[in-house]
């Protein structure tokens, strides 16, 4: 019976390493971050960079949206929250370090010739008053709508922008990120859609086939989300319990700091200046 | 004339349902290996990702799979194993406590994952105080897998009734005969009722994000929060702006892993099966 010693001798190892990564763990400060999937990726990135220039201390960054770093920060299960919109009134019990701007652009396909739309004509397309293309200018088809699900912050800015109601919204395709809006958008010329500017400037300069639009009249470039001139953008906030712990703390200060502003840049956000 | 027809219906019917299911399986290999394929080198397994997985390699990711996978599996087995011969040598199948256990059984094979993932963040990650880790992804995966795990054991098991007549003939204990003849006999079975769970617990990523986590660092132990193939790619391809590329390669890793494996429990359940304990 060679087979059930091997697996003895397995479980055995297994136990003893599980027992030593007990006594190995203790020795570490480990920072635990969970939230808003639109940033974990950057946070990610502060993460590694910080744990370089700071041997002995774990960031872990989890993610699963925005209402779930609130809870988790709230349930002492996460360190810090990431959320990407304002903190509500009612939210007064964590307190928020703004890390960057996102902005929020239309976008269409890059064969549909139109240049921009008026907010009274995006009002349309979304409530489905509009449903072809033909009706506002030199472009034909029905008009695919594309939003995004309830709970996803760039829908609620977007909303809020037009003055509608989530439940006004009559969208032919309901989606979760970003760059399930692009790949949409690009696959259908008569589509339209709305993403952080950040993500249709990088898919603007990749050549996919997409263009971004202007809500409002000021052009959607980063450098505009930046300056406060482009009206509809998001804060993306990190979140904590008043007074964090010391290593939270000296976290918080990196990640809010100059020395990750390129970082911000790379992943097509905004730098909040203080 | 129907009496000609029928053979030639059944025939092209069966002949058509190949097709269809290897063409599908086709269609998703091409289309993840051309654009994959040239991006995996042997540095792209061997690094880190960089660049929030846009740069670098897979190489944690490969390692937090292996054990998340691994813990998945080791749990399960004994689960299922010990409810399927619960089934078979413990109770009548028409009593209630099998009915109970049945029933239980295919509840959990219909709940969607996103719920086994918060599930298993309540109990594993908060109330048992794992937190984001392996251990809690890869036990939340063993319930997840349980269901099928158990049922192609209890079948397999019941399948070689006439071996268990003859050990209970012969005079031997229920103990001997359990783990000296009905096991053995069924290894195959069960190894076979491991491989899909295998299949449906590498291919998860709902129920993963919020048990083994997002982490790509390099686990030092399962206590630490570990990102798994599936979930890097469903992040590459839904967060992260240019993250496709290696959304691709990340997948084309994944597709041939699972292929080894299918083939490894092929070997296992035709040859070494019967050695088995």
């Amino acid at each position: 019976m060679p087979a059930r010693t091997i697996v003895i001798a397995i479980l055995s190892a297994a136990l003893a390493l599980a027992g030593q990564a007990v006594s190995h763990a203790q020795q570490e400060v480990r920072i635990v971050v969970t939230g808003s999937s639109t940033i974990a990726p950057l946070m990610m990135d502060i993460a590694q960079r910080y744990e370089a220039s700071h041997p002995g201390v774990q960031v872990d960054v989890q993610t699963g949206g925005s209402s779930r770093g609130l809870s988790d920060v709230r349930r002492k299960l996460a360190d810090i929250g990431m959320v990407s919109r304002a903190l509500g009134r009612e939210e007064g019990d964590v307190a928020a370090t703004r890390i960057a701007w996102d902005g929020v652009a239309l976008i269409v396909h890059a064969q549909n010739p139109l240049e921009r739309l008026s907010d009274d004509q995006v009002r349309a397309i979304y409530t489905g008053e509009v449903t072809r293309w033909e009706a506002l200018g030199p472009w034909d088809g029905p008009i695919t709508v594309v939003s995004k699900a309830e709970g996803r912050s760039t829908l609620g800015i977007f909303v809020h922008y037009l003055g509608l109601d989530i439940r006004d919204i009559r969208a032919h395709t309901i989606i979760g990120d970003n760059e399930q809006a692009v790949k949409v958008v690009a696959g259908n010329p008569r589509a339209v859609g709305y993403i952080s500017i950040g993500a249709a400037e990088y898919h603007a300069s990749a050549m996919t086939p997409i263009r971004a639009i202007a809500l409002g009249s000021v052009a959607p470039t980063s450098a505009n989300v930046a300056n406060g001139s482009y009206p509809v953008r998001r804060e993306l906030n990190l979140v904590t319990y008043p007074d964090p712990a010391a290593p939270v703390e000296e976290f918080l200060r990196f990640a809010s700091g100059e020395q990750v502003h390129d970082l911000i840049s790379e992943h097509y956000f905004s730098p909040a200046s203080n | 004339m129907t009496r000609n027809f029928r053979p030639f219906a059944n025939d092209f019917l069966v002949r058509a349902a190949v097709a269809a299911v290897v063409l599908v399986l086709a269609a998703i290999v091409l289309h993840v290996v051309t654009r994959g394929a040239a991006l995996v080198t042997w540095e792209f397994l061997t690094t880190a990702p960089r660049s929030a997985g846009r740069a670098g390699g897979i190489a944690p990711v490969l390692v937090s799979t292996v054990a998340v996978t691994a813990v998945a599996l080791a749990a399960a087995l004994p689960l299922a194993v010990g409810a399927a011969v619960f089934l078979v040598e413990a109770v009548r199948p028409e009593a209630t406590a099998a009915r109970l256990t049945r029933g239980c059984l295919s509840v959990l094979a219909a709940v969607p994952s996103i719920v086994f993932g918060l599930a298993g963040n309540m109990i594993f990650c908060d109330w048992l105080g794992f937190g984001f880790s392996i251990l809690a992804g890869g036990l939340t995966l063993a319930l997840m897998i349980l269901p099928i795990a158990a049922c192609v054991a209890e079948t397999t098991l019941r399948m070689h009734g006439e071996d268990r007549r003859a050990g209970y003939a012969l005079g031997l204990p229920q103990r001997r005969i359990v783990w000296s003849i009905m096991l053995p006999a069924a290894a195959p079975g069960i190894f076979a009722g491991l491989g899909l769970g295998f299949g449906r617990a590498v291919a998860e990523s709902a129920a993963l994000i919020f048990t083994s986590g997002y982490v790509v660092r390099m686990p030092d132990s399962v206590f630490d929060s570990g990102r798994t193939l599936a979930v890097h790619i469903l992040d590459l391809a839904m967060n992260v702006p240019g993250g496709d590329g290696n959304a691709f390669a990340t997948a084309t890793v994944l597709l041939a892993s699972v292929a080894a494996v299918v083939a490894l429990f092929t070997a296992l359940d035709g040859k070494r099966g019967r050695d088995f304990i």
